[in-house]
């Protein structure tokens, strides 16, 4: 019995019943499509197959405190390409969300894009090119946000050149006062966007 | 043609390759009168398109070629190509069928002598080879066709060219005035046997198939690596004609996804280990890699996959892959996905890449037929409440000849019983 492993089925059961699209991942089969198309694979420490495979393991540190649930930017590849219909972007949110209720807090810069976000669409009701990356270069301080616009002043230019970005400040939409209730109500749900 | 007398003590099967074959000469040897009807222009189905059989490796035209001179020998069996079933009706122990016959334009009195082929200018897509050449619109389907005659394309008739084919004809056998036929025939019993069509690899559209011309699938292989295929046996790139150095398989191309074909089509893993040991034969410099969910090699079969893998030259990595992109100025493909085992991100270049892909079941398609009960998939399902009507083969499940000659042995039983219990 050396070889035997231990697996603890408690973690995947917590997520099955407690996270949004949780047993979804019950029917992955790890052929590790979704790992192999995420565009952002790179840059996450678990892609989405290997964070499915962690919660079967019972490593709930691992999936809680992993990079790659804050990461996905809801591009839908994988969604489009599981082969078991799997809504993978959807229980990545799902553990995202349930991440921060569990008090885990994502990397610094994340978390305040993540913020700024979430506070602009509900000011705006939309997001606002130039103030967004400001706000979020700026949270930490003059010095790094002053090199994070130098960096990054070469696609602002570009996007101007384009008309994808106003010189003018964004104006509200029509009705945001009822996007804004919209949005209390699905918070009081529990299905609050990344700043819950 | 429509001399055929049947009654409903015959039995009439529908599709012949291997399944509707030995269905026919089955029941045909227990006495029962048979009329067989295939839609090609040849006997034997998609397995004379094939290169070898696995597990064995044997060419597959000798097994063909026993069952034909069953047949020959055989009076109770007639049979008819370029025939399909245009209506059903009735019930068990007495159905009326409406067969349809296309004009072949070349009667019996063929003798294979080529003139007309010889003179012939126009040229089609050659549909035995899947369109990877070119053949004259006068010709033979394949070199070993049963039965062995000449076909004139239709795009022949009314032309100059068609003339000229029935000019240099100097037996009469050439005929641009057949038209398409229908006659009817009464049976007690009909067998199911139209076996499948290769998933479309076009709809899986991340590989590209049909945009990269280095993406090809496993029975295209199949022809490439026959003495009589496009290629004369060479695997050879479709880009550059240059031989494969570096190759892969993607398994499971299209089948168990639920955006393409849910099933699993049951050979496709065996005939890329086979298709691994066609390259490694021919090219013992080549390297191979088969890229998998999982491999389903049944029972005995996984000898044949332990073998193919103490090859050192072929690897197997465990990854359904997610992309395929192509180098325009080399038509080398760059392969992503996932390596499974290891977690690592799989970024690998090849030269030619296979296309596992599945099979699709030729279900019943006439109007006004009676109902034969259907999988979620279109495979037919023989329901002992409804008997008379009986799908054999690879229209039941995607499985190998084995086991459709098995199951077309047990439908060509069901069939009599069909006709005895009246
Ligand atoms: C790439 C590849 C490699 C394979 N290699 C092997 C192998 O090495 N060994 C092995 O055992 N198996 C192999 N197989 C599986 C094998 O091809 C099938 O098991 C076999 O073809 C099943 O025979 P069948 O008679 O059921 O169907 P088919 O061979 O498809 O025969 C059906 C016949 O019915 C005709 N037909 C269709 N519709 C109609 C209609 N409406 N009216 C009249 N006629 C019709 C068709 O023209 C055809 O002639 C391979 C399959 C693939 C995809
Ligand atoms: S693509 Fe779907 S089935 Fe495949 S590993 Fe990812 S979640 Fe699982
Ligand atoms: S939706 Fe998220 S997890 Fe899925 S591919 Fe896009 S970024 Fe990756
Ligand atoms: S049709 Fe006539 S010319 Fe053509 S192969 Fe047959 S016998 Fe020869
Ligand atoms: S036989 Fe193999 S390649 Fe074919 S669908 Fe099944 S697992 Fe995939």
């Amino acid at each position: 019995m050396e070889n035997m492993v231990n697996y603890d089925p408690s973690f995947a059961e917590e997520v099955f019943r407690d996270v949004d699209a949780g047993d979804e991942i019950k029917m992955c089969m790890n052929c590790g499509v979704c790992a192999g198309s995420c565009p952002l694979r790179e840059h996450m420490d678990y892609p989405p197959r290997q964070i499915f495979g962690l919660i079967r393991a019972g490593k709930r540190e691992e999936v809680l405190s992993s990079k790659a649930i804050m990461l996905c930017t809801s591009c839908y590849t994988c969604v489009v390409k599981c082969p078991r219909n799997i809504p993978v972007m959807d229980v990545m949110h799902g553990l995202a969300h349930y991440a921060l209720k569990q008090g885990y807090v994502p990397r610094k810069d994340t978390a305040s894009f993540g913020k700024e976000f979430w506070k602009q669409v509900y000011r705006l009701g939309r997001i606002d090119e130039k103030d967004l990356p400001r706000r979020v270069f700026f949270s930490g301080g003059l010095v790094e946000g002053i090199k994070a616009m130098l960096n990054f002043m070469d696609i602002g230019l570009r996007l101007m050149l384009h008309h994808r970005m106003k010189l003018l400040p964004e104006r509200k939409i029509k009705g945001v006062k009822s996007l804004q209730k919209m949005l209390d109500k699905a918070e009081g749900l529990g299905k609050g966007g990344a700043a819950a | 043609m429509a001399d055929v007398q049947t009654t409903n003590q015959s039995i009439l099967v529908v599709g012949g390759g291997m399944s509707g074959i030995t269905a026919a000469l089955e029941a045909a040897e227990a006495g029962y009168d048979v009329v067989l009807v295939e839609k090609n222009p040849y006997l034997g189905g998609r397995v004379t398109q094939l290169y070898q059989y696995f597990p064995k490796l044997c060419p597959p035209n000798c097994g063909l070629e026993i069952n034909f001179r069953r047949m020959r020998q055989n009076p109770k069996i007639r049979f008819f190509t370029m025939a399909e079933v245009a209506g059903i009706s009735g019930q068990e122990g007495d159905y009326d069928v409406t067969i349809k016959l296309s004009p072949r334009y070349v009667n019996e009195k063929c003798t294979c002598c080529g003139k007309c082929a010889e003179v012939c200018e126009v040229e089609i897509d050659n549909p035995f080879n899947y369109g990877m050449d070119k053949i004259k619109a006068a010709y033979l389907p394949h070199e070993f066709a049963f039965p062995m005659r000449y076909v004139l394309d239709p795009c022949l008739v009314g032309t100059d060219e068609g003339k000229k084919c029935l000019e240099a004809c100097e037996y009469g056998a050439v005929d641009l005035d057949m038209e398409e036929a229908t006659f009817d025939l009464r049976v007690g019993a009909i067998v199911w046997a139209a076996g499948w069509d290769p998933y479309d690899a076009a709809k899986v559209d991340y590989y590209g198939y049909g945009e990269y011309e280095n993406v090809i699938t496993n029975v295209m292989m199949e022809r490439l690596a026959s003495p009589n295929g496009p290629t004369e046996g060479k695997i050879v790139r479709p880009s550059d004609g240059k031989e494969v150095k570096n190759i892969a398989f993607i398994q499971c191309a299209g089948s168990r996804d639920e955006n393409y074909l849910p099933y699993c089509s049951g050979i496709c893993c065996l005939a890329s280990l086979k298709q691994t040991t066609y390259v490694r034969e021919l090219y013992p410099d080549c390297d191979v890699t088969v890229f998998f969910i999982d491999i389903r090699a049944l029972d005995r079969l996984e000898d044949f996959y332990t073998k193919v893998q103490e090859d050192e030259k072929v690897t197997f990595i465990k990854s359904k892959i997610a992309n395929i992109t192509e180098d325009e100025d080399t038509g080398d493909l760059l392969l992503e996905g996932e390596n499974t085992r290891t977690g690592e991100q799989i970024l690998m270049n090849f030269d030619l890449v296979v296309l596992a892909t599945g099979m699709v079941p030729n279900g019943i398609q006439v109007d006004g037929a009676p109902e034969v009960p259907c999988d979620e998939y279109g495979f037919l399902v023989n329901d002992p409440e409804k008997t008379g009507i009986y799908g054999v083969g690879c229209v039941r499940r995607p499985t190998d000849v084995a086991s459709s000659v098995q199951d077309a042995t047990a439908g060509a039983l069901k069939a009599i019983q069909s006709i005895a219990r009246r």
